[in-house]
């Protein structure tokens, strides 16, 4: 069991963690800024630093830390929502949907009317995923019935974006750009990005007071219901929102892997199951995590995002799976 | 006033126009061949299946029942008692006050009523299945809900605890409880004020128990004869003490 200063402690360390490594993010690049440096560019003292900071790094590391809370804390609603520590945004197909609308927005060659596109598109193809996901499994909605029905919804959505790929109409320029997009990245993001992730913000507010009511559910839904949880609208609720955070999150990085269900399941090792200490230690956690992957790809090299998160993430989940086996 | 009160519950395929009427301050044995419908029958009247027909507690139906308000009414007990998250044993108790504001009042004494008190710090995907069926049961008793219905409380439990979880129902039903248990031991449903018997999705009888269990309605029913013998007789040392809130 989780030893209680543990949990006193955690949230404390979250946000030490979550602020040393913001500043590491502004610091490390092709020009490395001491904090010296970085206190005068933010104020604007030094031009150049100052150009680095506001143009480039700070949009970037505001949209890591964004995209991190809202994939983390999407997973965790997941988890609850299907009372399995192994679900992730991922296995619905809603990270899948996400990339298929986008893919088909760029092969289009919609992308280029207005940069909303990309993360309308990917909206809007989230919510289709879900939306069959509900359809497909809404008779008996049994948790193994509709993460079946994830499953292959996963793999229809990544076959209609191999095909979108593969057409010899879509232009080279274009193929790269879906690419780019597929595999999950940080680099060029911009404040325009930053201000198209703010809703996770209002997602995250939104998600705060459910946490109670998230611990009855992961304990079966009849149960719930029978202790003067309203189900069915916790469920929607749940529901919409991790959509939704996937999406936005999915929209301003492109796919990034793993972070939904490793961070909850890291946060849940030290802490314990209780989700009114999970939502904010994932909304923080997941944008910690996120950050010391962009920092880490950064340092190495140049590593992508999502390339860095599944470098991590996959042998994790492996473990996990093992353990479990 | 009557504490349950169930008009032609419908269930498709599982329950037949059942109606019942059952008293505060009762102990009530729901007994019937598997597949009879007995857990159907608990589920529908917790308000926890879609069904046709009425369901009213204390005189008031479901539908006007605001969910808050439900889960300080009534208890309901899984037959299977499952956990895929490592909630301490204590946690999981304490979420029978979720409907009083998680105010905590009698989580302790609930613990101590099902011998859970040495086990409250340990995850409760640790537990074997009879430890985890006391676990439900405490947190059933947190409620403080004055209808309590438990779908096969004892199946899981050993003799000991299983004992206690009858002498619990009793005592709760001297504070004006009302107690459902669904049960497979008919010797053990002797023991309850009333007895109701399912058979393919309908009541077949209901009443005091030496007016329902008789060898014709046994025969008709469960296919068994009825042999009355010395036998083994269990029951709770004097000295134990009954803790309860």
């Amino acid at each position: 069991m989780p030893s209680s200063s543990r949990q006193r402690l955690a949230l404390p360390i979250a946000v030490t963690a979550l602020v040393a490594l913001a500043l590491l993010s502004l610091a490390v690049g092709d020009m490395p800024l001491s904090l010296r440096e970085i206190g005068h560019g933010l104020m604007n003292r030094d031009s150049l630093a100052g150009t680095i900071l506001w143009q480039i790094r700070l949009p970037r590391l505001l949209v890591a830390v964004l995209v991190g809370a809202a994939l983390s804390s999407s997973g965790l609603v997941m988890q609850a929502y299907f009372r399995n520590s192994l679900a992730s945004p991922g296995l619905l197909g809603v990270s899948s949907g996400g990339a298929a609308g986008a893919v088909i927005a760029i092969a289009a060659g919609w992308a280029g009317f207005s940069l909303l596109v990309l993360p309308v598109a990917a909206i809007i193809g989230a919510m289709l995923a879900t939306a069959a996901v509900l359809s497909l499994a809404r008779k008996g909605a049994s948790t193994e019935r509709l993460l079946l029905a994830g499953v292959a919804l996963n793999a229809l959505l990544g076959a209609v974006t191999s095909y979108v790929l593969s057409q010899a109409n879509v232009s080279f320029e274009r193929n790269g750009q879906i690419l780019f997009w597929l595999l999950g990245g940080l680099e060029d993001r911009t404040w325009e990005h930053a201000v198209m992730a703010f809703p996770i913000v209002l997602g995250a507010i939104c998600l705060w007071p459910l946490g109670r009511q998230m611990d009855l559910l992961s304990l079966g839904a009849d149960e719930a219901q029978s202790l003067g949880v309203n189900v069915r609208r916790l469920r929607r609720q749940l529901l919409v929102l991790s959509t939704l955070l996937t999406a936005l999150g999915t929209a301003v990085a492109g796919t990034v892997g793993f972070v939904g269900l490793i961070v909850p399941h890291l946060l849940r090792l030290l802490v314990g199951p209780e989700h009114k200490r999970l939502v904010p230690l994932s909304l923080i956690g997941g944008a910690a995590f996120v950050l010391a992957c962009d920092v880490l790809g950064r340092s190495v090299g140049g590593l992508r995002l999502g390339i860095v998160t599944s470098l991590v993430g996959g042998p994790y989940f492996l473990w996990l799976l093992r353990r479990s086996a | 006033m009557s504490a349950l009160t169930l008009q032609n519950l419908t269930v498709p395929g599982r329950l037949n126009a059942v109606s019942l009427d059952l008293p505060a301050g009762a102990t009530v044995a729901l007994v019937g061949p598997n597949g009879s419908g007995k857990s159907t029958l608990l589920q529908a009247a917790a308000g926890l299946l879609p069904c046709a027909g009425r369901v009213l507690w204390h005189g008031r139906a479901l539908g006007e029942i605001p969910f808050m308000e439900r889960g300080r009414l009534a208890a309901w007990v899984p037959q299977e008692a499952q956990f895929e998250f490592g909630y301490s044993v204590r946690s999981v108790v304490a979420q029978g006050r979720f409907a009083h504001g998680d105010d905590a009042v009698g989580v302790e004494s609930a613990l101590a009523a099902l011998d859970l008190l040495m086990l409250a710090e340990r995850p409760v995907n640790q537990l074997s299945g009879g430890e985890r069926h006391r676990v439900l049961l405490a947190r059933a008793l947190a409620t403080a809900a004055p209808l309590q219905l438990w779908d096969e409380p004892l199946a899981a439990l050993d003799v000991r605890h299983a004992l206690q979880a009858i002498v619990l129902a009793d005592t709760l039903k001297r504070t004006g409880g009302t107690v459902v248990f669904s049960l497979h031991d008919l010797r053990i449903a002797q023991c309850f004020d009333y007895i109701v018997v399912l058979h393919a999705g309908r009541i077949a009888a209901q009443g005091k128990p030496e007016a329902v269990l008789t060898p014709e309605l046994l025969l008709a029913v469960f296919g068994v004869q009825v042999q009355i013998a010395p036998s083994l007789t269990l029951s709770l040392p004097p000295s134990l003490p009954s803790s309860l809130p």
